[in-house]
């Protein structure tokens, strides 16, 4: 009696093991997504699904027969509003569209000024994609950028994108992917951004930073200003800046360490005051013939902690007078202040006060002397 | 039919129920001999089996006392020959277990019950070697032989107290196989020892071949997969066993020797651990574990992973993964079980061959299988790169009992693979952490550092302490002597060590 009822219970799985398999071999990966706004609410979308052709005839050696391994590059259409491409083209694929190894999706810079809310809606509702994966707007179409065969690499694209991104972030660009997009969009008191980038010829090269206020795209910052915006927004190392000294002289400070510390004033007044103090030590990659030498660090030190204050409070003028607030101004008044009034921040941060007190220490000017 | 068989079982018992009855039945054996000695004063019966006994040592040193002068009779005999144990008996039950012992057995008349037994066993066997199965590069070499008396003599020769005990038993029916149940008396556990040796008494079976054989019959759970007695050749071994407070069993005819308790780490530890420094001791057993849970779910998490979880695979993984895949017809399940199926057939080949041609064996299989195999498109080479290192994980485990186990627990966990993906994997490995959680060794748990946790016994286990830390015995054993020393003065004596280069 035992055993037949053990062997009923070992049938259960057996019969009804049908969950869905999605062998490797037989399905499309899709490692990429490009959205273009078309206008009147249509939106061309773009697939890319990489292609493993190369090196495939190393394990046909049985027969002479070809391998089929090759699959369709990419696949695009026009949609309404660009939800699960994978599911349209479905149509078109010649096996099943997964969409779960997606490393970017982009949009283009018409999108991003109608706004994103229905593409970043699905793909936080989707489980199997991973929230990791790296957005861009793009300066031109991503249709374009995506399916263009003219690339130096050979590089699938979209591991191609989300690689110099990433590449990037450990350097002066902050770190971005939807994860951080999602978080500074739901949150209050912030705005999100991502990367912006552009097909130049036969590359793709990182122009800046797309600022977006709720879903809409505002302003860019460019790529020269990226080291201010980054110790203003978080601590890191690896960075470097191309300080221009008054006399046309250059000198390129690369970070070691950078810390930043908000102090709140009178978070509930009418202009709050914020300082940011900032603590930088860096050593000198590059500077012009006799601009540093160890004795004159503490005045080179000097020069480039002026120039950095200088277009930090120059930027976040600009940034109060978009009214967009990617560095997170409004979420660190919000924590330096008891009851807090958030209803009024709007109308108060463009009034906000902010300055910056930046400390810089060079440890090491090279081999210069 | 019924009929005939109460008759046999009548006619024939296995006990010959008076003397002249087991003359009669040993009438036509050609090695038994039986003589009638006439001497001028004394006249007697002499039966041995001439195969069992020790021919030489009778003509010499037993037969030319049954002429002195000075013996009239049977009396007489036993106080002549200086020899120990000589038994005077009328039992039937022990006449005939000696005489096949190979033991002489004397009578005044020939159908009377007295007997005058004489210990001529003639000792052959193998001499003692090096061990061949659980070899170690350093420490003893030597292995248990076929005799039980020299497997008793090589634990005894590392035992030298008189605390060091072993009881007797005879099992099976016919058989009445000697079994040697060691321990130290005062360091194993009373409770251990009784349970062992009344699980042994309780036996019913006819014929005992091999101590393995006894230590299936003897284990908590017969169905459960997992060895619950370490079988040794390597009497270094046991004796290590025996001071920590374990006991051993022995079995005439067998060159293996049984441990128990048994814990699951101790499967997973070789003995030679214990000469090696315990940093590097401890990297090996570590290397181990990790081998042998490699070996068990690597097959099984590439099925999964292939078939059901494609976002898993590292990026740089894909394009060598896809290129090798896409050639295969198979789904990933079946063509993990070929593989295996194939790696199976070879080990048991190689395994069933004498040495020589298990080379040959090993050739074929791993350049003409494996090669070919991934070359027609059976396989992909990435997985037989799986196979290959899972296969020798498995033989990195240095207990031969547990490498089958750990190969054949593959299979299970590749079904549910294949049935639920990762999910399977784990459901799979609860039911076999569930098992393993309720099986005990003697009464004893079997995981038993981890569960029941108990942080002192860790110091043996997944990690091995130096040797002067682990002054406790094994906790789960609960030995009568807990303590191996004292470890107050053990860190003493090793902290007075000076720098001589200070003076």
């Amino acid at each position: 009696m035992k055993i037949k009822v053990f062997f009923l219970l070992m049938l259960i799985p057996l019969l009804s093991g049908c969950l869905p398999t999605s062998t490797l071999d037989q399905v499309l990966m899709v490692e990429g997504e490009g959205f273009d706004y078309l206008g009147n609410g249509k939106i061309m979308g773009t697939v890319v699904i990489p292609s493993f052709e190369q090196g495939a005839s190393q394990n046909g050696q049985g027969g002479g027969m070809q391998s089929i391994s090759s699959t369709i590059r990419s696949l695009s259409g026009v949609t309404y509003d660009g939800k699960s491409l994978a599911d349209k083209f479905q149509s078109e694929g010649q096996e099943i569209l997964r969409v779960g190894s997606m490393k970017t999706m982009i949009y283009d810079k018409k999108l991003a000024k109608f706004g994103l809310k229905n593409q970043l809606s699905f793909r936080n509702r989707d489980p199997d994609v991973p929230s990791a994966i790296s957005i861009a707007v793009v300066d031109g179409s991503t249709k374009e950028l995506l399916t263009a065969t003219d690339y130096q690499t050979k590089v699938p694209i979209a591991r191609y994108i989300q690689h110099m991104i990433l590449q990037n972030t450990q350097q002066n660009y902050p770190s971005t992917n939807l994860r951080y997009f999602l978080d500074s969009y739901y949150g209050a008191y912030m705005d999100p951004f991502m990367p912006l980038i552009k097909k130049s010829g036969d590359h793709l090269e990182m122009q800046g930073l797309a600022l977006f206020r709720n879903d809409k795209y505002i302003m860019s910052i460019p790529d020269s200003k990226m080291f201010v915006f980054k110790m203003l927004y978080e601590p890191f190392n690896q960075g470097f800046y191309d300080c221009l000294l008054p006399s046309g002289k250059h000198i390129v400070v690369r970070n070691v360490e950078s810390s930043v510390k908000y102090k709140v004033e009178d978070g509930n007044g009418v202009s709050p005051k914020v300082v940011a103090s900032l603590q930088i030590k860096g050593y000198v990659r590059q500077a012009s013939p006799k601009t540093v030498s160890t004795k004159a660090a503490s005045t080179v030190s000097k020069k480039v902690a002026d120039d950095l204050k200088h277009n930090a409070e120059k930027m976040v003028r600009q940034l109060q007078r978009k009214g967009v607030d990617p560095l997170r101004i409004g979420d660190t008044v919000r924590s330096a202040t008891r009851h807090f009034d958030g209803k009024t921040w709007n109308e108060r941060y463009p009034n906000t006060n902010f300055s910056c007190q930046i400390h810089v220490e060079v440890i090491q000017t090279g081999i210069s002397s | 039919m019924f009929f005939r068989k109460r008759k046999i079982k009548k006619e024939n018992p296995i006990q010959a129920e008076s003397v002249s009855d087991l003359w009669l039945r040993l009438e036509n054996v050609p090695d038994f001999i039986h003589f009638k000695h006439k001497g001028e004063h004394f006249h007697c019966w002499v039966s041995f089996i001439q195969t069992l006994a020790d021919v030489e040592y009778l003509h010499r040193d037993v037969f030319p006392y049954l002429y002195s002068d000075k013996v009239h009779s049977l009396a007489d005999v036993q106080q002549q020959i200086p020899i120990e144990r000589m038994i005077r008996t009328k039992d039937m039950a022990v006449i005939q277990a000696k005489l096949f012992e190979g033991y002489t057995i004397i009578q005044e008349y020939e159908r009377e019950a007295d007997c005058l037994i004489i210990p001529s066993v003639k000792i052959k066997g193998r001499q003692i070697e090096k061990s061949e199965i659980e070899t170690s590069i350093i420490g003893p070499r030597e292995a248990f032989v076929e005799s039980a008396d020299a497997n008793i003599n090589l634990v005894r020769k590392r035992i030298p107290i008189p605390q060091f005990k072993f009881d007797e038993l005879h099992i099976g029916k016919i058989s009445k196989t000697r079994v040697c149940v060691l321990y130290i008396d005062g360091i194993a556990n009373k409770d251990n020892i009784n349970t062992v040796k009344q699980r042994i008494r309780d036996l019913e079976v006819v014929s005992m071949i091999d101590a393995t054989m006894l230590a299936l019959m003897i284990s908590d759970n017969n169905n459960s997969i997992f060895p619950q007695y370490i079988d040794t050749e390597r009497p270094d071994r046991v004796a290590g066993a025996l001071y920590e407070g374990k006991i051993s069993v022995i079995i005439e005819g067998s060159p293996n020797a049984l441990i128990l308790p048994a814990s699951i780490i101790e499967f997973f530890a070789a003995f030679d651990d214990y000469f090696l420094v315990w940093p590097i001791a401890t990297a090996y057993r570590l290397l181990r574990l990790f081998a042998i849970g490699f070996s068990s779910v690597a097959s099984s998490i590439y099925v999964a992973i292939l078939t059901y979880h494609y976002q898993l695979i590292p990026d740089n993984l894909i394009p060598s993964l896809f290129t090798s895949r896409t050639a295969v017809p198979y789904a990933p399940f079946v063509e993990v079980l070929v593989m295996e199926f194939m790696i199976e057939l070879l080990r048991e080949a190689g395994a069933r061959l004498p040495t020589k041609v298990g080379q040959t064996i090993g050739i074929v299989g791993g350049i003409v299988i494996g090669t070919a195999s991934v070359q027609a498109g059976v396989v992909s080479n990435f997985l037989l790169i799986i196979i290959a290192l899972s296969a020798l994980s498995a033989f990195i485990t240095p207990n031969y009992r547990m490498a089958t186990t750990i190969r054949f627990i593959r299979f299970p966990f590749i079904l549910s693979a294949q049935l639920l993906g990762l999910l399977g994997i784990s459901l799979c490995f609860l039911i076999f952490v569930s098992h393993l959680i309720k099986l005990t060794s003697i009464g004893r748990p079997y995981i038993e550092p981890i569960y029941p946790t108990r942080v002192r016994d860790l110091k043996d286990t997944f990690i091995r302490l130096p040797l002067n830390y682990q002054n406790e015995r094994p906790l789960f054993l609960r030995p009568g002597d807990s303590k191996r020393f004292n470890s107050h003065r053990a860190h003493q004596k090793a902290e007075v060590k000076k720098s001589e280069l200070d003076n």
